[in-house]
């Protein structure tokens, strides 16, 4: 559905590359999560994705379309959410989307009231935007980013600012287009636990390179991370070494290979005076950590 | 076809939705009043008898709701009309990449030279519209004061001999010639439009037109004889032909030949704006 093909982008005066030989796909009906730091590339390749910058080599296809050589005809397949959307404030959310989708030509209002009515906004659609919350917003964003039905939906940081119900909401929201429009997502975010509960996939970015793209499963990373506490870190350190395992903030990452009942014999038995062992679940933190590793390592 | 006009109506719609659209018409009318009190009063009254009765003849017959109108229409625009034409020319395009509303709009499956297209016809419509609006609300204030009839007086010091028509022949030339008016002004929108292209603050957008077209307005006013070669490349000095329209004989192979050159200053600027605008990246 979605194909970035060897994309590189560089600003005017700027000194390094915002993206550099950037190249992943999409599959039909995925969610991919496209995850950086700020400054990563995400909101670049998004832009790009989008026809809004244009790139100095490469080229993004959407299903097959590109949009570097047919930019309206790919766009038409596509609805974006952009952090803290920018409608305009005097005019009601119905005429926000109104003056919206007149530029893709016209939507059905039967269509419209479906989508308001989905999104949750239905009773207050005929205020005026800048009185709505900012959840109100997001919520009448995704109803203009589904006007006319896309076939994918791009979303540049969507959560920013909402509060936790208004994230569960979003995510249940984002599940059940999946399931009902069979629509493919690309989400960018900096949130790992975000990406984590609603993608498929991710694609990893750090200064404008790719360095990871693939499942949600730490079994690709080929490490297990651990929470480790013990009286006396010096001993601590020399067991983590030992066992090829390395210190990643408040945690220790080791080879899936490690066996963790040996681990914590090794702690008890050397006198480190453990008091805190604990196995985390393979988390997308523990993935962004090894992209980022390998990545130093100029193995990535 | 219909899809354009669609569009067209929803930026138009969009545009004077907005109450800062309507401050303009506010702002105009409250200089109209101004000017409707200044030429009403009585010693202000008595410098125009002495000029009608000494050019025309016949003050009560000349001094009428039209020639009030004129008079109150050409010291507002002057004051105030490439202000507001390059504010809201400056604004459209700038404003709206500032606020980040046009990312939303790029988004569409439309392109940009289309969505340009229809940003700077909405703003060349509603300065049509802001025109015909003083037009009509001094005429207003001409009939509040002289009433229906009359005859009706022109002249400024770009009209060589006074002009004067009867009340219907009046009626039509002030209207078709505050429309053109409009029209003429292209020159500021195409600037102010072309500016706001760029990345670029819409204040700065508004006053680098501004000073440029009263630089223009400054220098063509020097009778320096240096200036001579060059004259005919001042705007300002063009943008007057409107008052072609209201000549006794309109010279119409003069009129066309500053309202084309005027068109297609505004036009370059439009096309100059386009790919700029074209080959910029639009990040937030």
């Amino acid at each position: 559905m979605l194909e970035f093909l060897g994309v590189t982008k560089r600003f005017h005066g700027a000194a390094t590359r915002a993206l550099d030989d950037v190249s992943f796909s999409v599959g039909k009906g995925r969610i991919c999560g496209l995850l950086g730091h700020n400054g990563a590339g995400k909101s670049t390749a998004l832009g790009i994705l989008l026809g809004l910058v244009h790139p100095d080599a490469g080229e993004v296809r959407i299903a097959g379309i590109s949009v570097q050589n047919q930019r309206e005809r790919a766009v038409a397949k596509l609805g974006a959410i952009f952090e803290s959307p920018a409608f305009y404030d005097y005019l009601s959310g119905w005429r926000n989307l109104k003056v919206l989708t007149a530029y893709s030509g016209g939507v059905d209002e039967a269509l419209m009231r479906e989508t308001i009515e989905w999104v949750g906004l239905s009773a207050r659609i005929h205020d005026p935007v800048g009185k709505y919350s900012h959840g109100m917003r997001q919520r009448l964003a995704l109803a203009q980013a589904l006007l006319p039905r896309p076939e994918m939906l791009v979303l540049d940081e969507p959560t920013d600012g909402l509060d936790p119900e208004g994230i569960v909401e979003f995510r249940r929201q984002l599940l059940e287009l999946r399931e009902v429009m069979n629509i493919t997502v690309l989400f960018s975010s900096h949130l790992l636990s975000e990406v984590e509960q609603v993608c498929d996939e991710v694609v990893i970015l750090r200064s404008g390179k790719k360095v990871y793209e693939g499942e949600v499963s730490a079994s690709l990373l080929g490490q297990t991370l651990y929470r480790i506490e013990a009286k006396d870190q010096e001993i601590l350190d020399r067991i983590v070494q030992s066992f090829r395992g390395e210190k990643h903030g408040d945690r220790y990452a080791f080879p899936v290979e490690c066996n963790p009942s040996e681990l914590l014999a090794t702690f008890v038995k050397e006198g480190s005076g453990i008091t805190c062992f604990a196995p985390e679940p393979p988390s997308l933190e523990s993935l962004y950590l090894h992209a980022g590793r390998e990545e130093k390592g100029g193995t990535a | 076809m219909s899809l354009f006009l669609r569009q067209l109506g929803w930026e138009l719609y969009r545009l004077f939705a907005r109450r800062r659209s309507w401050l303009g018409f506010g702002t105009f009318l409250a200089v109209e009043t101004l000017f409707y009190w200044f030429w009403t009063r009585e010693r202000s009254k008595a410098g125009m008898a002495n000029f009608i009765e000494r050019v025309a003849g016949g003050f009560d017959e000349y001094f009428s709701a039209l020639t009030l109108g004129f008079l109150i229409v050409v010291f507002t625009m002057i004051l105030l009309g490439v202000v507001f034409v390059s504010l809201i020319a400056g604004d459209i395009l700038a404003k709206e990449t500032e606020d980040g509303n046009l990312r939303l709009l790029l988004v569409r499956p439309i392109s940009r030279l289309r969505l340009l297209v229809i940003k700077f016809l909405s703003c060349q419509i509603y300065t049509s519209v802001l025109f015909l609006f003083v037009g009509t609300t001094a005429l207003g204030f001409g009939l509040i004061e002289r009433g229906w009839g009359g005859g009706m007086l022109v002249w400024a010091p770009e009209i060589p001999r006074v002009s004067l028509f009867e009340w219907n022949e009046g009626l039509f030339r002030y209207f078709i010639a505050i429309f053109a008016f409009s029209l003429i002004y292209l020159p500021v929108t195409g600037t102010a439009f072309m500016l706001g292209c760029f990345r670029i603050k819409p204040a700065a957008a508004t006053i680098i037109t501004v000073a440029l077209f009263l630089a223009d307005r400054i220098l063509s006013a020097i009778p320096l004889p240096a200036f001579d070669p060059y004259r005919e490349y001042f705007v300002t000095p063009r943008m007057a032909s409107w008052l072609l329209l209201l000549y006794q004989e309109i010279p119409w192979p003069r009129f066309f030949e500053s309202a084309f050159w005027l068109v297609g200053f505004g036009l370059t600027g439009f096309l100059v704006g386009w790919i700029a605008f074209e080959r910029r990246d639009v990040k937030s």
